[in-house]
């Protein structure tokens, strides 16, 4: 990433997959070769998870903790790679940045981690003798953060390949005594599945919490439905456009909606908007410069006569901007 | 996906949304394989009500234009061959013709009139459809 002006964007992929990986080897083989060296001096099960008086009140084997932290980062750091083969991410600063800020990041909160659980373990023959945690916290998940930072500045360098530039806006021929209107329907399949097997999850666990078998399950359905609802809603977004009003719709009952009457929109344009971008999915962003974004790429662009924007991800963008110019247009003709 | 009602078609409401939906898949809008909007999305937009739009579709599935598949809702088959694409443009010119006060007969006399200079080898901009 030293010199970002004269690399073409799918080398610097190759680059930035490589560099994401070595991040990934090397904090993998720190978490895997640092307990085995101060093994000798811990007790097994390790002291794991602490109450809010500071004390010791959980525990894990030594090699379920070791592999436990292993995991998460396999996974965290196999999805990383995955977005950096495969995604946009790489070569849009945006993203990349971000990108690199969550993999610093994640990375240094499991070396913390760790680090903070051996630190207190150390030279302790239980685990119930552990050290309190106290103050060394605060530096574990502050260096995280400063790992972040560091992450984030790190991928400032290298390419950014520009999203689509807004072309002159799309207009569309009238036909004077026609009713002409544009649907056009988005669906986020991974958002639905999402939502099913979070709803399907939660029945049983209900149902085991009510039996009284789970009695803690209810703590369990609650982030379920969440989910459940919430990933519903994410899962896809309807827009219509007729002669008087643009209506956006959201989730299996198209509902809530949104209604922009057409004689408050000044114009409607396409442009390539992405999740890093705008922030995440849902509804980002505040209102009058906001995007209800349920996957990356073409979304619908309308401009208020107020000033404002709203972007909305959806297919077939194009002709739903140049209806809505066109009938703009001739509200003003 | 763009649809086009006429706003004094005197056809039944459900013949006008399907030659709307007709009109758009000849006009390449949306192409085989592409799904429609769900049919409730159609009503709301044409303001029409949903079994209205259900009793178009059924009609254009009768006609081999869609094809309903459970769970992945409807997708359209093949484009509308010539005799059915001009058919509702056919039907679109003699609704604009009438506005013009001329008859079906005016403009049969019009079409025989310009296949007269085809045949002349004079060729006419075929013109891409707006739908």
């Amino acid at each position: 990433m030293t010199q970002p002006h004269q690399i073409s964007p799918a080398a610097f992929r190759t680059r930035f997959v490589l560099l994401t990986i070595a991040w990934a080897v090397l904090v993998a083989a720190v978490l895997v070769a640092v307990p085995p060296v101060y093994a000798p001096r811990l007790p097994d099960p390790l002291a794991t998870h602490w109450g809010p008086s500071g004390r010791p009140n959980g525990s894990m084997p030594f090699a379920v903790f070791v592999l436990l932290l292993v995991v998460v980062w396999v996974v965290v750091a196999g999805i990383g790679i995955g977005i950096a083969a495969r995604g946009r991410t790489p070569v849009r600063r945006a993203a990349r940045t971000w990108f690199c800020a969550g993999q610093a990041w994640a990375g240094g909160l499991l070396l913390g981690l760790q680090a903070l659980t051996i630190a207190a373990n150390l030279d302790r023959d239980h685990w119930t003798r552990a050290a309190d945690l106290g103050w060394w916290v605060v530096p574990a998940i502050a260096g995280a953060f400063v790992l972040g930072a560091l992450g984030w500045l790190a991928g400032r360098p290298g390419p950014d390949v520009a999203p689509l530039v807004p072309e002159k806006e799309p207009v569309i021929d009238l036909d004077p005594g026609k009713r002409q209107v544009w649907v056009s329907t988005t669906t986020a399949r991974w958002a639905a599945w999402l939502a099913y097997v979070a709803l399907a999850a939660a029945v049983p666990v209900a149902w085991a919490a009510l039996s009284g078998r789970m009695p803690g399950g209810w703590h369990a359905v609650v982030p379920l439905v969440v989910v459940g609802v919430v990933g519903l809603a994410l899962s896809s977004v309807s827009v219509r456009v007729v002669p008087e009003a643009l209506t956006v719709s959201i989730g299996p009952l198209r509902w809530p909606l949104r209604k922009v009457r057409l004689d408050r929109v000044e114009r409607a344009w396409v442009e390539e908007r992405y999740p890093a971008q705008v922030g995440g999915w849902g509804y980002r962003g505040l209102p009058g410069r906001a995007t209800i974004m349920i996957r990356g790429g073409e979304c619908l662009v309308i401009r208020y006569t107020s000033g404002g924007q709203l972007g909305i991800s959806i297919d077939d963008a194009a002709t739903g901007a140049a209806l809505i110019n066109a009938l703009v247009a001739r509200r003003h003709a | 996906m763009l649809l086009t009602l006429d706003l004094n078609d005197p056809r039944p409401l459900h013949e006008q949304v399907a030659a709307a939906i007709r009109r758009a898949i000849g006009a390449g809008d949306v192409a085989p394989g592409d799904r429609l909007p769900p049919a409730r999305d159609l009503a709301r937009a044409l303001g029409v009500n949903a079994n209205t739009v259900l009793r178009s579709l059924r009609d254009l599935r009768d006609e081999g234009l869609l094809e309903f598949r459970r769970g992945r809702g409807v997708s359209v088959l093949r484009r509308p061959d010539g005799r059915e694409a001009l058919r509702t443009r056919v039907r679109d010119l003699l609704d604009e013709a009438a506005r013009y006060g001329l008859t079906t007969e005016d403009v049969v006399a019009l079409v025989e009139e310009l296949g007269r200079n085809l045949d002349d080898g004079a060729g006419s901009d075929p013109g891409k459809e707006m739908a």
